[in-house]
């Protein structure tokens, strides 16, 4: 009796989105698998070859999505460490109580309400207008020069954009996180003589895990997909060092009209990246304390 | 002594927010400079201030109603959203079984799609609905409405997820002894505890929605639909931008929802000062 | 309901008639009894039935606000309405292709020759039979399996732009000349010839000489798509390495300059030349006039002396509308290319070069003039670049062309090495 009425509430609760999100987000994925198994070029009225798996034997073959793999997990790495750094040190502060902190708050948060492609052409600017102006006054040339020229500090741009516009973001998630935290528990550690780096550490910490979980999963889905960022500051130049793995996808699908092969090389990745971030998920979730 | 090491920080945190936003500067500066004006200096402060090239943007942009657009977009979609994702996932939280995990996998595993992956599938679905069961999910707000709802509802759920699991568990059960109904105990003891999560899910989702282009871009098509981002579209050929029209745009663009985030933000802390509370 | 019209006058038959078009679809010798009444009077509205509302959708955001306006004059002479659809120029490609999966396509589009019309091409509608495709210019209509399916948007041409007052074209005119010449320029500290960083100004213009210089460069680069030749292998490309060479040592690194610092910097005299088109000419007016020391050059490959004339864009309709949309499709295209105002909005608001014969082009600014009158001439080379293969310039040779003018000892040679690598890959 109680269970079918407990079904019953289970379905009134979560068929309503589950039905939205299916017809949007898991039909079409599974529609995008079958693709992966064809020769097509994109384009309804021409026609679909099935050919198996041979769209996945390719992308082993193919050195440069092997390339924009790896560049994204070089990527990846450096934005989750700097992103989530940044954020928290921006949510501490902001939440310590000093008299600009609401101000700044706001500031940090700015950098996420510049949508898309227009971003990576201001800072286009900024490092190559900008970086040469510091240069010429300081005449460190080799710290300040055009980084979007050497295939390296093109990468490292491309974090620090990214960094930039995702610190913010994973802010107002941690300091949801740290305002959750009761007061009392923390005055009551002070009181126990705890001074601030305990305090961060011992209590904090633990109590911010769930935020941490949710804070590394974004920046993790995040950085894997970057795409608007990618296409607008370096549009995977110089000679490719900066092309990540979204943009070679869509390259393979909109630029050589081969739907199939980049079905096949998102299917590749998204499994690669599931299992990968659902193991980081898994991990932080058994630290969360449940109070 | 601690009072001097306070003010410093404060310093800190003053001149490390103003580089934050340099980049804010470097578009706000170039939106009243002309092409020649930008080529000799993109970091100089303009000559004049005008705005004109504001006034221009609007004009060309059909302000209003690509405001009156992405607002009524972007704020019903968010509104859905957080109805129904905070009504899943602490249904998901909440229920100890296999399906509810393995639904809860699904979101989240959803989050790593590329959207360029599946937004050809998506138009076939759609057009599929439209010819087969009549509904205009194409070149309508409702449709853009609904594709939002259904992007959003991942990060939505994740978000809820992870915050119910720091709602105390015995506070329900208590509500449950009272008779109260789950719709009941929902609405009434969980989702006020669920604020601040709410807002921030909020914000979020209004900045996601309100900068989209590449979604809006494929649903709608006629003139009168367009929202913000579209509607700046006529700033950007393929090789040249308009700057001084695009930046006055995107100034345009991002000001409302500063203004949201401004209010919203209180709230938060409003919501914080409530829960602290009880 | 055909009786009571005749009784009418003309004018109130024709208002009539709009008013009551919305009654759904009436036959179609509607039309033919209507205009056995006409005058022979070109500027009064035709009375027809009022046909269905159409779309267009088209990838140079440059026209279209003098688009908007054109199609509102349309409505004005026929009662007939059209929409334009907006896109931003990089992304047209993929939401056209959208918008034809989900069946939502346009009536009219424009579409690029060569590859991407290759690759729609079973989307395009015969239009053989329409009156204006007699005055295409020769060789200039777009065409699919032999009939014409694609009217131009008009012709374009580019070349060496360059600056009177510090360059004469007579001392550029093969590699020597060209190598001395931008000798010159660089001593006086000027940069004598300025490439920029977006591919298709970076390598896939520049590349086009050498390949429009072969004997049949359709039938070379079909070779070439098999591996058959090779560029490291070709004379007109080794040439052109050498000519690569010049301008990596003499002139300031192409991927440190912007389409706008390219233009600002010729513009103010700080570059003598600039490998362009016409099209740059609305930009560099931005900087100020500078019309009388404007000229375009052939770039001088081989002592080439002619400047790389072709079709960018084209106007197509969508074969797989619905034949009412088709008709008002066809009824708009056939006042664009017809009617007066159509034809003055093509040269004097859209800024094309017609490629219409019917159409008068006075009024051209110094780059376009030089284009028409090599059009007109025949003296033009063609553009290759629009039978590469898709996306070849941005996806493949662009990164090449990268890894060349960052890396100081690479020579043009194994530029073209690289390049030919690069092609055997995408063309696959």
């Amino acid at each position: 009796m109680n269970k079918t009425k407990d079904r019953a509430w289970f379905a009134v609760f979560t068929v309503p989105l589950l039905f939205i999100f299916t017809t949007v987000v898991i039909i079409p994925f599974i529609i995008g698998i079958f693709y992966s198994f064809v020769t097509w070029d994109g384009i309804p009225a021409n026609p679909k070859v099935f050919v198996g798996v041979d769209n996945y034997i390719q992308i082993f073959k193919d050195q440069r999505f092997m390339a924009s793999a790896w560049h994204t997990v070089k990527f990846t790495v450096l934005a989750l460490l700097s992103v989530n750094v940044l954020g928290l040190v921006f949510s501490l502060l902001v939440t310590s109580k000093l008299r600009v902190s609401n101000a700044a708050r706001t500031m940090f948060f700015m950098p996420n309400l510049i949508g898309g492609l227009i971003l990576g052409y201001i800072w286009q600017f900024l490092f190559t207008d900008a970086m040469e102006f510091v240069g010429d006054k300081t005449g460190l040339h080799h710290v300040f020069f055009n980084w979007l020229l050497n295939p390296q500090f093109a990468l490292y741009a491309m974090v620090i954009v990214f960094t930039w516009q995702m610190a913010g973001y994973t802010m107002i998630i941690y300091i949801a996180g740290i305002q959750g935290i009761p007061d009392e528990m923390i005055e009551a550690a002070k009181v126990d003589g705890a001074n601030l780096w305990q305090r961060i550490t011992r209590i904090i910490f633990p109590l911010l895990m769930p935020a941490f979980t949710i804070c590394l999963f974004m920046t993790l889905s995040g950085a894997f997909k970057i795409y608007d960022v990618n296409l607008s500051l370096t549009k995977g130049g110089p000679n490719n060092a900066t092309e990540m793995f979204a943009m070679n996808i869509f390259n393979e699908i909109f630029g050589y009209g081969r739907y199939g092969l980049g079905q096949a090389k998102a299917i590749v990745f998204f499994l690669v990246v599931a299992i990968l971030t659902l193991t980081q998920v898994a991990i932080t979730k058994k630290r969360e304390v449940q109070m | 002594m601690k009072k001097a090491s306070r003010a410093l920080f404060e310093v800190l945190l003053v001149v490390l927010a103003l580089a934050f936003l340099s980049p804010i500067y470097i578009m706000v500066v170039n939106s009243f400079k002309n092409r020649a004006e930008l080529y000799e200096s993109a970091l100089a402060l303009p000559h004049s201030i005008s705005f004109q090239y504001y006034a221009q943007a609007m004009a060309k942009m059909d302000f209003f109603t690509a405001f009156l657009n992405s607002l009524t977009i972007t704020v019903t979609s968010v509104a859905i959203v957080v109805v129904l994702a905070s009504m899943t996932a602490w249904m998901l939280a909440r229920t100890e079984h296999k399906l509810s995990k393995f639904i809860f996998m699904v979101f989240v595993a959803t989050m790593l799609i590329p959207f360029q992956t599946i937004m050809m599938p998506l138009m076939q679905v759609m057009d599929w609905i439209r010819t087969h069961l009549h509904i205009p999910m194409l070149n309508t707000r409702g449709g853009l409405i609904y594709m939002n709802i259904g992007f959003h509802a991942s990060m939505a759920v994740f978000l809820y997820h992870g915050f119910v699991k720091s709602i105390p568990v015995a506070l329900e059960e208590a509500a449950t002894l009272d008779g109260c109904s789950k719709f009941g105990l929902f609405w009434k003891i969980v989702f006020p505890m669920l604020t601040t999560i709410t807002v921030t899910i909020a914000i979020l989702d209004v900045m996601a929605m309100w900068n989209d282009y590449l979604l809006p871009s494929l649903v709608l098509s006629d003139k009168s639909l367009r929202t913000i981002p579209l509607s700046t579209f006529y700033f950007f050929g393929e090789f040249t931008i308009v700057w001084n029209l695009a930046m006055a745009g995107l100034t345009l663009t991002i000001i409302p929802v500063v203004v949201f985030y401004v209010f919203a933000q209180k709230y938060i802390i409003k919501g914080i000062a409530a829960g602290a509370v009880k | 309901m055909k009786q009571v019209k005749k009784a009418f006058g003309l004018l109130t038959a024709a208002a009539l008639v709009a008013a009551l078009a919305g009654c759904g679809s009436s036959n179609s010798g509607n039309s033919n009894t209507a205009a056995g009444s006409e005058p022979a009077s070109g500027s009064a509205a035709p009375a027809k039935e009022k046909l269905q509302k159409i779309s267009i959708f088209q990838s140079k955001v440059e026209i279209s606000d003098a688009l908007e306006a054109l199609t509102k004059k349309y409505t004005e002479e026929t009662g007939n309405e059209v929409e334009v659809w907006g896109a931003a120029g990089d992304d047209y490609m993929t939401q056209l292709q959208a918008k034809l999966t989900a069946n939502q396509g346009p009536s009219i589009f424009s579409i690029g020759t060569g590859a991407p019309a290759d690759k729609l091409k079973s989307y395009f509608y015969d239009l053989s039979n329409e009156p204006y495709v007699k005055d295409i210019a020769p060789n200039m209509a777009l065409k699919e399996d032999g009939k014409v399916v694609g009217v131009p948007y008009g012709v374009e041409g580019f070349g060496l732009v360059y600056n009177k007052d510090l360059v004469d074209p007579k001392n550029v005119t093969e590699l020597a000349s060209f190598t001395k010449t931008m000798e010159e320029l660089k001593a006086k500290g000027i940069n004598p010839l300025s490439l920029s960083q977006e591919a298709f100004f970076l390598i896939g213009h520049i590349l086009n000489t050498p390949f429009a210089l072969q004997p049949d460069p359709q039938a070379f680069i079909e070779k070439l798509n098999k591996g058959e030749v090779k560029m490291a292998d070709t004379k007109e490309f080794q040439e052109f390495g050498k000519f690569m060479d010049v301008i990596k040592a003499d002139s300031k690194n192409p991927l440190e300059v912007k389409y706008d610092t390219q233009m600002g910097d010729f513009a103010t005299g700080k570059t003598a030349m600039v490998h362009q088109g016409n099209w740059s000419y609305t930009m560099l007016k931005d900087f100020g006039n500078m019309d009388d020391k404007l000229g375009m050059m052939p770039f001088p490959l081989e002592g080439n002396n002619k400047i790389a004339v072709g079709v960018a864009s084209n106007w197509v309709i969508n074969g797989k509308a619905s034949p009412d949309e088709i008709k008002a499709a066809e009824a708009f295209l056939n006042w664009l290319f017809t009617s007066d105002t159509g034809k003055k909005a093509i040269v004097d608001d859209f800024k094309f070069i017609p490629a219409m014969t019917n159409i008068p082009a006075d009024n051209l600014d110094p780059l376009s003039k030089v284009v028409y009158d090599a059009a007109k001439s025949g003296q033009t080379i063609p553009w290759a670049t629009n039978y590469y293969p898709p996306n070849i310039v941005v996806n493949d040779l662009t990164p090449v062309a990268q890894a060349y003018f960052l890396d100081k000892n690479m020579t043009g040679q194994q530029l073209l090495e690289k390049l030919d690598a690069a092609w055997a890959k995408a063309a696959k």
